[in-house]
């Protein structure tokens, strides 16, 4: 299935278009400049013509290790006629002559720029290509790329009709790659593509390997690694012929090539014809859609004109694809399809799945926080399993542009009482942040949201203010109330009510750093252990080993019971302290109890249908079960170390009930015991 | 006793008289009693209600979160300053519900609903008998369990959330259902597609209804009509359709990512909730419904339903109707401003309603820990729309009081617009395919109580939302809410 799904992409087409994602999803439907300064600049037209774009530079891959990564007939096959076998590449048609001697001879040039050494691959032993699809749709990679049809997320698999963009293609990887040299590809594609179009991921080494054997169609979990890439044994002379080839086919205005391989510019001097007209003969071939030639016409009618930072700024966001994952100004986001690949945690709704809207985040992130969002260093939603990818040098003055491009008035909050911050991030008659907030490694009381701890280094005042009023209107979806609605404070009693002064003081408290907001607990553990005084005490939970039902009794007698409301019957008793309720009484994710005593025995399970207890004027419990349909009543109470039991039921000839006892602990019937009333002991010594 | 706060109802703001007033029981005296430092087991009685009901000797009877029941004397007193408590039960497993059934109180519990005695009359339980249980309990924390609650027929109804976090097992019995209790004390299934149906209530008739959750499959807080075979909205634990005792079986696929009306039209067992109640214009978290019996001591509203909420801590007013032989009807915004997130509701004999309420765990405008609040009526006949009507070309309005006739025949005064809502697996739903709706005469009733408007492009298994804003009453007041949301699950015939 996954075998049959990759070859269907890789016979899609074989004169297609070439594929920007960017242009096809927001451009493609009516022709603008902005559209064709979008192809100008992805297509590589920029590289030959010049100009500038306000984007960053499209650039083809390292050469210089091609021959190391791709099988070499398939790169013949590629330079020949990319769309060939990479329909949809942006690479145009270069060659005029592409005959098999000059294909042969560009091969031997580009094995000529590696390594003189040949460097044998690292041995991979394992893949499991199984694996590698679950990383492959969940850690982002199917936000640009087709997802497979064999893989069903958790929510369904989406419909067809529900794709509503381009994905970007796939060349026939089992014919270019090896699995070493896709995993490698994988691990770091900023080595191979600088310019970051393919970006970085991180992952660990298994998980690029993982995912390589899933897009290599790999069996699910296979000791198998096929094929390695063997460059071509250089041939001088044959070199000295391809690399004639790529000078006239000026493959350096795109890829990073020695010096005497330069590509000299070629002026542009008409609007029309050259690489627009798909039947020209000389100089790349582009087979241009309609819609794609309408466009670069109209920015090639004014391209002089310098782009705004706005649009520079939306620009550079389609042309590295942000916009697949985040939603900007409305636009973009992951499609209907592609939403049920997003995943996080269920408890913060859509927020917890999706990475979050970029409308106006250059006003929202101070630009040096955003600059490490790019760098990789800053993340805040651990919860989303997508990852933020690194783009390299192509987001090098990304945060500055976005900051320019969404500025909005600057607010400085003026003095600030982090007293009074400490309170209102609280929830001790604050607005109870860190009910739903970390903060720092605190985890927060309640759902698992974003660290709040470093909001003065991350939020610009302006943005918070707003936001604050209004979360809603600035990530739609979210689940975070406003305590300010309309900008009327939820708290009159704190610094008079004063909206700004009560955010202000959260942002002075927060950038104070001067320790965490009130309402935290001290480490609860330990405060609501229950210690039974004068008489028993009654407490259901849930128990290790005991499950759902266990009705817990503590004996001041210092033996305790966990009895099983499912079974009916005693099911375990340890000796000591009791138990610890905070998990059970005030968490909201309450928790399996263990008991904090020691000595810990448990009974068999019981097989009775359990009907309640009743509790005696000393507070002893008697447990009620019927056995075979007989009412069969025990009563536990504590004795000195120890407790005792005692089984009641109407005695008949053909009725006795099934009476276990723990395994490692000393017991004795009393004397007097007899059918319908048994009595038993036992002790901890 | 704190002091007795008063509610700012928006009438308030523009000059009319309030007509309610809320007075503080006990609230949390800090915002997060459970949750300070100091605060031990047995010091202080952190009231996270969670379930109320009135003894028979005309005690209040609550139950809280951490286990335990209360009885509480002098709740109506005028300054309700010397409110006695006793504790009556202690133990239970985070009840979630209580109901008195004669001398005895009955709670749900996670596991089971409990039967709590007292049998030597020394005024606490000694007796805590299953009387009903027969659902999984997997230990995660979201499987909660609500009722028991008794409809007209006498039957007592539980329902049961599904599973979300570490241990979830919703394919284990009857997660997401709602049921009886039968004869035998075992759960007696009724209807599935829950999702957090914290709160059950009948209305005047005897039937059942229930309050659910906005949140995956549930796009907004929708109040079903509880009965069996029926299918509401939330399929994660449809897999127990498949149980012995199951009186539904889905005939089609879950239409996933359709429109709400494509998609009740394409499974037949799917039940349209009566109201649907719009997230943020109607609050968002719906937890409890109550009728209203009060003979007109709470107001012009007998015989309508109040539905507790959650996230702004603020309880709405409903109205219903039966159209083609089911309910329909309409929400409209009541009081806001209570301590913390309301749970439970519940009405006094002397016709006030009983607001309980606990934050942990979930924000809630409403910032105290928890309390108990009370909301009483003083007379002043707030100018409402008290109730919103179906009909084949529109909606009749009828009002509390006789209105402006002028303004009210002039079809400038109203705005509608309707929309529905995106039924799929994603947490809650926009609204979408909005349109408006043309309002084109208004009528003004003789007795200037009621309006009939003629409204175009109306949608069936669509919201109504209404703005009558310059709509006013014969005096001059403002609508105390000029908003509304008719849930227009069909067009009345005639």
């Amino acid at each position: 299935m996954r075998a049959a799904a990759l070859i269907l992409l890789a016979v899609a087409s074989a004169s297609a278009a070439p594929v920007v994602t960017g242009f096809e999803r927001f451009h493609a439907a009516a022709p603008t400049a902005e559209g064709g300064r979008l192809l100008y600049n992805e297509l590589g037209c920029v590289n030959c013509h010049g100009g500038d774009t306000g984007l960053p530079a499209q650039r083809g891959p390292a050469l210089a290790t091609v021959s190391q990564r791709a099988q070499g007939e398939w790169l013949r096959k590629f330079i020949a006629d990319p769309q060939s076998v990479h329909p949809g590449a942006v690479m145009p048609q270069v060659l005029t002559k592409a005959d098999e001697r000059t294909l042969v001879a560009i091969e031997h040039y580009l094995a000529s720029l590696g390594p003189r050494t040949k460097v044998k691959p690292a041995d991979i032993r394992h893949v499991n290509a199984s694996r590698g699809s679950g990383l492959y749709h969940s850690l982002g990679c199917v936000a640009c790329h087709a997802p497979d049809k064999a893989f069903v997320p958790d929510g369904g698999a989406p419909k067809d009709s529900e794709f509503t963009h381009a994905s970007v293609p796939f060349p026939d990887l089992r014919a270019k790659y090896s699995l070493e040299s896709l995993s490698a590809f994988l691990q770091d594609p900023l080595k191979v593509r600088p310019d970051g179009r393919m970006p970085r991921i991180a992952m660990e080494n298994q998980d690029a390997i993982d995912i390589a054997g899933h897009l290599l169609a790999f069996e699910g979990s296979d000791g198998r690694v096929g094929p390695w890439v063997t460059p071509a044994t250089v041939d001088r002379e044959l070199a000295i012929t391809g690399r004639k080839a790529v000078i006239a086919a000026r493959c350096a205005a795109c890829h990073e090539l020695p010096k005497d391989a330069a590509a000299t510019p070629v002026a542009l001097g008409r609007k029309e014809g050259g690489c627009l007209d798909s039947a020209h003969a000389k100089g790349p071939r582009y087979a241009l859609t309609d819609a794609q030639r309408s466009s670069l016409k109209l920015f090639l009618a004014a391209r002089d004109k310098a782009a705004d930072p706005k649009l520079a700024a939306d620009l550079t966001l389609q042309a590295l694809n942000c916009v697949a994952c985040h939603e900007r100004d409305g636009k973009g986001g992951p499609d209907g399809a592609r939403k049920a690949f997003f995943e996080g945690d269920h408890n913060l709704g859509d927020t917890g799945r999706y990475p979050p809207p970029l409308t106006g985040v250059g006003g929202k992130l101070r630009p040096e926080w955003l600059a490490k969002v790019l760098d990789g260093e800053n993340r805040v939603r651990p919860y989303l399993r997508t990852r933020m990818p690194v783009y390299g040098k192509a987001t090098d003055g990304l945060a500055r542009l976005l900051g320019v491009a969404d500025a909005r008035p600057a607010l400085k909050f003026e003095g600030g009482d982090d007293s009074a911050g400490r309170k209102l991030l609280g929830t001790e008659g604050g607005a109870g942040c860190i009910t739903c907030h970390r903060w720092g490694d605190r985890p927060s009381l309640g759902i698992q949201g974003p660290d709040i701890s470093n909001m003065a280094a991350r939020l610009q005042e302006g943005w918070l203010r707003d936001y604050l009023i209004n979360p809603a209107g600035y990530r739609p979806g979210t689940l975070m109330p406003s305590f300010w609605p309309g900008g009327k404070s939820f708290n009159p009693a704190i610094l008079g009510g004063d909206t700004d002064r009560q955010i202000a003081a959260i942002f002075k408290f927060a950038e104070s750093a001067n320790g965490e907001p009130e309402g935290f607990p001290k480490n609860r553990n330990g405060e609501f252990e229950i210690v039974p005084k004068d008489r028993p005490v009654v407490q259901r939970a849930f128990m290790e080993d005991v499950g759902v039902r266990a009705i817990l009794v503590g004996f001041p007698t210092g033996v305790h019971l966990a009895y099983d409301g499912e079974k009916g019957g005693p099911a375990r008793a340890w000796k000591g302290r009791f138990f610890d309720a905070y998990l059970t009484w005030f968490s909201r994710f309450p928790i399996f109890e263990k008991p904090l005593g020691a000595q810990v025995v448990n009974w068999p399970k019981s097989s009775g249908r359990f009907l309640g207890y009743r509790l005696d004027s000393k507070g002893n419990p008697t447990f009620i079960a019927e056995q075979a349909g007989v009412r069969v009543e025990e009563t536990f109470e504590g004795v000195g170390e120890g407790l005792r039991r005692t089984v009641v039921w109407k005695p008949t000839p053909d009725f006795a009930p099934v009476i276990h006892h723990p395994a490692g602990l000393e017991f004795a019937e009393n004397p007097g015991s007899a059918a319908g009333r048994r009595v038993f002991t036992y002790l901890w010594k | 006793m704190k002091a007795v706060a008063i509610a700012l109802l928006s009438a308030a703001a523009l000059g009319a008289a309030p007509s309610y007033d809320i007075a503080d029981i006990l609230t949390a005296s800090t915002a997060a009693d459970t949750r300070a430092k100091d605060w031990k087991p047995g010091q202080g009685l952190a009231l996270e209600v969670s379930g109320m009901d009135w003894t028979a000797d005309g005690r209040l009877a609550l139950c809280i979160r951490k286990g335990e029941v209360w009885l509480l004397d002098g709740v109506l007193a005028p300054r309700p300053d010397k409110v006695g408590f006793k504790l009556f039960a202690s133990g239970l497993h985070e009840p979630l519900g209580l109901l008195r059934d004669g001398k005895d109180l009955l709670v749900t519990q996670r596991t089971e609903t409990t039967r709590l005695r007292d049998t030597d009359g020394d005024g606490v339980a000694d007796e805590y008998l299953t009387a009903g249980a027969g659902w999984n309990v997997s230990g995660a924390y979201h499987g909660y369990a609500y009722g028991p609650k008794r409809d007209g027929r006498g039957d007592l109804w539980v329902t049961l959330n599904v599973d979300m976090g570490d241990h979830s097992d919703n394919k284990a019995p009857w997660r997401g259902w709602g049921g009886i209790i039968g004869k035998d004390g075992r759960f007696v299934p009724m209807a599935a597609g829950m999702r957090s149906p914290c709160g059950l209530g009948t209305n005047r008739e005897g039937d059942m209804f229930c309050v659910d959750q906005q949140g995956t499959w549930i796009p907004t807080t929708p109040i079903y009509h509880l009965r069996k075979g029926a299918f509401f909205l939330n399929p994660e634990g449809i897999a127990s359709e498949k149980l012995p005792d199951s009186p539904l079986r889905l005939s089609a696929k879950i239409p996933e990512k359709r429109p709400y009306p494509e998609a009740v039209r394409a499974l037949p067992e799917m039940r349209p909730p009566a109201v649907w109640m719009p997230y943020n214009k109607m609050g968002r978290s719906g937890t409890d419904l109550v009728t209203c019996d009060a003979g007109g001591k709470f107001g012009p509203f007998d015989g309508q339903m109040f539905v507790a909420e959650f996230t702004d801590a603020k309880i709405s007013r409903v109205f219903m109707e039966k159209v083609g032989g089911e309910y329909q009807g309409a929400c409209f915004p009541f009081v806001g401003g209570f301590a913390s997130g309301i749970v439970r509701l519940t009405f006094a004999p002397d016709g006030s309603l009983m607001v309980g309420m606990t934050s942990r765990g979930w924000s809630s405008l409403g910032t105290k820990a928890y309390g108990l609040q009370r909301l009483r009526y003083n007379g002043n006949v707030p100018f409402a729309i008290k109730e919103m009507r179906a009909r084949p070309d529109g909606f009749e309005l009828v009002f509390t009081k006789p209105v402006d006739r002028a303004r009210a025949a002039d079809v400038a005064s109203y705005r509608m617009s309707s929309y529905t809502l995106l039924y799929s697996g994603a947490y809650g739903s926009d609204e979408i395919l909005t349109a408006p709706n043309p309002v084109t005469s208004a009528v003004v009733a003789a007795d200037g109580l009621s309006v009939r408007l003629k409204v175009g492009a109306l949608r069936e298994l669509h919201i109504h939302e209404l703005h009558a804003d310059g709509v006013k009453s014969e005096a001059g007041e403002p609508l105390d809410h000029a908003d509304a949301y008719y849930t227009l699950n069909r067009i009345p015939q005639n």
